[in-house]
């Protein structure tokens, strides 16, 4: 699986999915008119990923804003991550939010709940 | 019959005279008169350039008229001095020739007169008269005694003009006391000469001629490489620009143009840049107006077709006597992202007890509007034909319709993966209860400076079962009358902006709710509002919003 660089918009976040490198990053805000058409072709890419190799993977998530349809796609984003660490994959979700930003980082808490077997990790990135 | 002889009348008048002849159409042609066409402006002379009209008037003055002139003019003064220098040569060289032919002459007359001075000559002047005979030139000799007769004559005795000969005479000395004895005259032809003198003339006109024509045919070449051909070039490229087709001059080249002329095309090109980008920037600007014209048109166009579904829209939310009649004290705040938007209310009173419900749909704008319009369906047969009165009921009842209308079981293909927040009240005021149950929606209650937050569900209602929904849980708040309830959709919360660009969050809006909390509660939402938009700045808004706040009033 190739790399997969999209440079962020002001509806859609930066995405890095170096999948040869095991690192996956998010970032920016996410409100763009059409969830499913961003994040469809992200999802199968990871999917892919996911059934090829068994290296361990780290997903960073650093998103001052999303909408529910965002929301949404970050679910089906993360379900085969949890499902691929429940198989014993090596999985770190890190949930970057900035200091002080209570709504991500509840919105993060919130993901937490579902995951079991992927560490999920609640990072707290000080003002630069 | 008559009109054709009027017309003849009026054609011969035109033609006769210019004036009083009444206007000069373009097609009288006034040829009678010697006169050539001259172009007309019929706008007062403000003389526009017409495309063509420079190429017509270089072609009037032909270009190959520079090198007739200058032939013209320098030619009769280098042919007039060529020619004088050498004819005034000549007439040196022709004088020269008579004075040395004078001179030979008077020696040759002068040595026979010595050779004939003996007592005895006019008996032994023979062979001395037959030597002079012998001389190519000769023509004529006489010789004299000292009286003065005639002793001897050689050759004929020439007549007619005297500048063909030269005539010469010697006295002979031996005399009686100083007297001479006898003259000799000699007479020489200048014939040749003269001859020679008009073949050299002859030669120099021809010369003259020749040195002229070379002239001619250098200075024409000359001009014609690097004067005509250069200015033909301009003319050409002047023409094209003319019909705005952007040609420059070339400067280089064999046909090399002259420095003055290469000036003038450079400046030319210069011009003609500058005009071209002129006009590009005019045909680019013409191009944008006319594509934002087309934009503003289809921009027009889909907000007029937007207002009128905001019409339904707003037709399919509770009107302003479903809300007068609700049982509470009750405030709305409805605004969607881009006119129309996925976020949705219902207050209606049934069977003594108020119903509100707050639904966010995914996405915003037309297709939010869509699921808007399945939710309204959905509840109007939840409420009314199936009765539900529970809230987690009403969400279930409304989870599964949602999941039914959009085809989203886990066999069916094609269906969406689209759903809600929802957020249902049930408000019993004889009973002094609220019935809470929510989606993905959290309930907010303010009483006195306490602001409570209610969480539902994580899971919205309606997408595709990933099988780790929670079930639906319902929670029963007791009411005092004190309370201010609000129930929003996270459209309220998710404001991006402050000094640290962040989103203010359920916390930034239940602390604006405190700070308005004493307000009538129009007045509040009002506050909350305008609070909103002072945080957001000049940070756009990034999703629809709707909040039902209601205070709940004990019967």
């Amino acid at each position: 699986m190739d790399r997969i660089q999209i440079p962020a918009t002001s509806r859609s976040p930066l995405v890095d999915f170096d999948f040869p490198a095991g690192r996956l990053v998010l970032r920016g805000e996410s409100y763009p008119e059409d969830a499913a058409a961003f994040y469809g072709p992200l999802l199968q890419a990871l999917r892919g990923h996911l059934d090829e190799g068994d290296g361990p993977l780290t997903v960073d998530v650093a998103l001052s804003y999303f909408n529910s349809s965002s929301a949404k796609a970050l679910m089906n984003l993360f379900m085969p991550l949890e499902d691929a660490a429940g198989e014993g994959r090596d999985v770190t979700v890190r949930w970057l939010y900035a200091e002080g930003d209570d709504t991500i980082a509840e919105a993060g808490e919130d993901f937490a709940a579902d995951f079991s077997h992927a560490r999920f990790e609640m990072v707290q990135e000080t003002a630069a | 019959m008559s009109g054709e002889i009027l017309d003849q009348a009026g054609g011969a008048r035109r033609g006769g005279s210019l004036r009083g002849a009444g206007p000069l159409r373009r097609g009288d042609a006034p040829t009678d008169l010697g006169l050539t066409e001259v172009p007309t402006t019929r706008d007062g002379g403000a003389d526009t350039m017409r495309p063509g009209a420079l190429r017509g008037a270089a072609r009037g003055r032909n270009l190959d008229g520079l090198a007739h002139t200058l032939f013209l003019r320098l030619s009769p003064v280098i042919a007039a001095l060529v020619l004088l220098t050498q004819v005034a040569i000549a007439w040196v060289n022709y004088g020269d020739q008579i004075r040395i032919e004078g001179e030979r002459a008077q020696m040759m007359a002068d040595m026979t007169a010595r050779a004939l001075s003996r007592p005895d000559w006019t008996a032994s002047y023979g062979p001395s008269l037959q030597a002079l005979g012998l001389d190519p030139t000769f023509r004529f000799a006489v010789l004299r005694d000292g009286t003065g007769s005639v002793v001897a004559r050689l050759g004929e005795e020439p007549r007619g003009r005297n500048f063909e000969r030269v005539q010469v005479s010697a006295e002979i000395a031996g005399g009686a006391g100083d007297r001479p004895a006898g003259s000799l005259t000699l007479v020489l032809s200048a014939e040749g000469l003269r001859a020679n003198a008009e073949k050299q003339f002859v030669m120099v006109l021809g010369a003259s001629l020749v040195l002229i024509l070379a002239f001619a045919l250098a200075l024409r070449l000359a001009v014609r490489r690097h004067v005509l051909a250069p200015l033909d070039r301009l003319l050409t490229a002047m023409g094209r620009v003319e019909r705005k087709d952007w040609a420059v001059v070339d400067l280089a080249g064999s046909r090399r143009p002259s420095r003055e002329i290469a000036d003038i095309s450079a400046a030319f090109n210069r011009m003609v840049e500058g005009l071209k980008s002129g006009d590009e920037a005019r045909h680019l600007l013409a191009e944008l107006e006319r594509t934002h014209g087309q934009l503003a048109e289809a921009n027009g166009l889909v907000m007029e077709s937007l207002g009128y579904a905001r019409r339904i829209q707003q037709a399919v939310l509770p009107g302003p006597d479903a809300l007068r009649h609700s049982g509470l004290d009750l405030a709305v705040l409805w605004e969607p992202l881009h006119v129309v938007g996925g976020d949705y209310f219902w207050v209606e009173e049934i069977d003594g007890v108020t119903i509100v419900v707050v639904a966010d749909c995914t996405g915003h704008g037309v297709p939010g509007a869509f699921l808007t319009l399945i939710v309204a369906t959905a509840l109007d047969r939840i409420l009314h034909d199936r009765g539900l009165r529970e809230p987690d009921a009403i969400l279930g009842a409304l989870d599964e319709a949602v999941r039914g209308r959009l085809r989203q079981a886990a066999d069916e293909a094609g269906g969406s993966d689209d759903g809600l927040d929802c957020g249902v009240c049930v408000v019993d005021r004889s009973a002094g209860t609220l019935h809470f149950a929510g989606a993905g929606l959290a309930l907010t209650v303010l009483s006195g400076d306490a602001v409570t937050r209610i969480k539902g569900r994580r899971h919205g209602l309606g997408y595709r079962l990933t099988g780790r929904e929670e079930v639906i849980a319902e929670k029963v708040l007791p009411l005092d009358g004190t309370e201010t309830v609000f129930l929003m959709t996270d459209g309220v919360s998710d404001q991006m902006g402050g000094a640290s660009r962040r989103l203010l969050g359920h916390r930034g809006v239940a602390e604006i709710l405190l700070r308005h909390r004493n307000l009538p509660l129009a007045g509040q939402v009002a506050a909350l509002e305008r609070d909103l938009a002072a945080h957001r700045g000049s940070e756009p808004r990034r999703d629809d919003m709707a909040l039902v706040a209601f205070r709940p009033v004990r019967t």
